[in-house]
């Protein structure tokens, strides 16, 4: 069986938030909602100081905490290592948000435009993104990165991959040893964040140096 | 994209300045300064009635047996902490879904507790509240296995607001076994201070007031004792939990931790507790007592609120990256 999984090359990386960007216009999430997003940080001490973008996205891990904590059962881990959220059945309680070590959840409560000074969509592609969001996920519940469900299943990479012009991301299957994911964890020695709470995720970082 | 807020938001969708920060990051979903302030109120006020109504239901009926404090206790349960939890929720109407996985869920668990112990409650109350056409009176056995019932389950009710905060693993300041114990005490003191308000407001003698006020000094040492013992705990711990009590200590949050929670809510009650004891009149005793009961009650929400504050996530980066 299938488990999808991700690495992220930390040394490729720019920090050039396409990643974020592709995937809002893919998932069409409102203001306030990065299932992809960037973060940089420092780390080391003078002179050998760095500075890295590390983009982070829910992890799907194999064993997590949201969906032990969900209590409605919305949160479900697939069979294919994937790890979703059924808006249909999420009350909007947050338990998972708290729980995710990660901060790969978001809250939205309602859909608003990026510019508020109007009363109508200040675009149509707001309007249209609007449309798109409150089909596919009900207001006042909790929404994660669902590694493009959509775009996997007709054979395609995720937006992030799809976009990254340094190709820092790959995706893959992680049960195939043979698979390119699974060659990089290898051979670069990937590592999971925050192994120690025993969620073994299922995107992998390649270190910067 | 930069760090900034987008403020024009109004209270819904703002973007997180803090979800873009490396190092630790505050827990925005259950605490104040969250995408919206009154739904974290009413989670708050949730927890806070949940504790000290299940705590007024156990001490009115096993220590004092009063039936109208013990009815308050139910209400402020059945009725308060039912209506602040759907007020909270993104979704109220589908709030059924919520007793679906008790195998794992704490919410679940706790929720499961609430109810049976609304049932048990209201079935033990029932004859001696008017509801007299009840196949048991009050006294039999059977009524005594639904005291036994209630007070079983209306101790789970006070304690799972503590597991659901340690179930999160990231949070350091929350994940400690300290948290059940902490929130079990408070919701009994807590319940105390209710049950002597309700009392005091009906123009009641109170029953046992000397057991009671022992109870009642004994929980106050003990509560301070665990939170003195919570703060050290944080103190040699992680760098996130040392930055969680910097943030209980040395921010905005010191004036509802040190000040109301510690101060007023521990300290000073104690004083008086001890105090209304040797008072010169009964009205001077019981004026003391009712404002002892009211700064123990301000106490205990304010510790709550202050540990929902102090809920910092360990960083999602180690160094090495």
């Amino acid at each position: 069986m299938v488990r999808w999984g991700m690495v992220i090359d930390l040394k490729r990386c720019t920090g050039c938030h396409s990643c974020s960007v592709a995937c809002k216009v893919e998932h069409h999430t409102p203001p306030g909602v990065f299932w992809a997003k960037v973060v940089r940080i420092e780390s080391g001490k003078y002179p050998t100081v760095i500075r890295q973008a590390v983009p982070l996205l829910c992890m799907h891990c194999r064993e997590p905490e949201c969906e032990k904590v969900c209590p409605t059962g919305a949160t479900k881990k697939q069979p294919d290592g994937r790890v979703t959220v059924d808006s249909d059945e999420c009350v909007g309680c947050r338990y998972c948000a708290v729980a995710c070590p990660y901060g790969a959840r978001c809250f939205a409560p309602d859909w608003k435009d990026y510019f508020t000074g109007d009363k109508k969509p200040s675009s149509p592609y707001a309007e249209y993104s609007k449309k798109k969001w409150l089909e596919e996920s009900d207001k006042g519940v909790v929404s994660k990165c669902d590694f493009c469900e959509e775009r996997v299943e007709q054979g395609k990479q995720p937006a992030c991959v799809n976009a990254c012009p340094c190709e820092a991301r790959t995706f893959g299957d992680l049960d195939d040893p043979e698979s390119e994911v699974s060659q990089l964890i290898k051979k670069r020695r990937g590592m999971q964040l925050h192994p120690e709470y025993g969620t073994d995720a299922s995107v992998y970082y390649l270190p910067a140096r | 994209m930069s760090q900034s807020t987008s403020s024009s938001q109004g209270d819904a969708c703002v973007l997180q300045q803090e979800d873009f920060k490396p190092g630790a990051r505050t827990q925005m979903e259950w605490g104040f300064g969250g995408r919206r302030r009154w739904r974290d109120g009413a989670l708050l006020m949730a927890l806070f009635l949940g504790g000290v109504g299940a705590g007024q239901f156990v001490v009115s009926t096993w220590l004092i047996d009063s039936v109208t404090s013990a009815l308050v206790g139910l209400l402020v349960v059945g009725v308060g902490k039912t209506v602040a939890h759907l007020m909270y929720l993104g979704q109220p109407k589908r709030f059924y879904r919520l007793f679906l996985k008790p195998k794992t869920s704490w919410i679940s668990r706790g929720l499961i507790f609430m109810v049976v112990f609304v049932a048990f409650g209201a079935a033990y109350l029932a004859p001696d509240i008017g509801f007299d056409w009840v196949p048991w009176e009050t006294g039999s056995t059977f009524s005594d296995a639904l005291l036994i019932g209630a007070i079983l389950s209306a101790s789970l009710v006070m304690v799972y607001d503590g597991f659901v905060l340690a179930s999160c693993k990231s949070i350091t300041a929350w994940n400690t076994a300290l948290m059940p114990p902490l929130f079990f005490t408070y919701a009994v003191a807590g319940g105390t201070a209710m049950t002597y308000l309700t009392l005091i407001a009906m123009g009641s003698d109170i029953p046992n007031e000397d057991t009671l006020t022992t109870i009642d000094s004994v929980l106050l040492v003990s509560m301070f004792a665990l939170l003195v013992i919570y703060v050290m705990n944080m103190k040699t711990s992680t760098a996130t939990a040392r930055e969680s009590l910097r943030k209980l200590t040395t921010t905005k949050v010191a004036v509802a931790f040190i000040g109301v929670a510690i101060i007023a809510g521990l300290l000073v009650p104690l004083s008086l507790t001890l105090y209304q004891g040797v008072a010169a009149t009964e009205t001077v005793a019981s004026v003391l007592l009712a404002l002892s009961s009211i700064l123990e009650l301000s106490g205990d929400l304010s510790v709550r609120h202050s540990i929902l504050r102090a809920g910092l996530h360990a960083p999602v980066f180690s160094e090495g990256l």
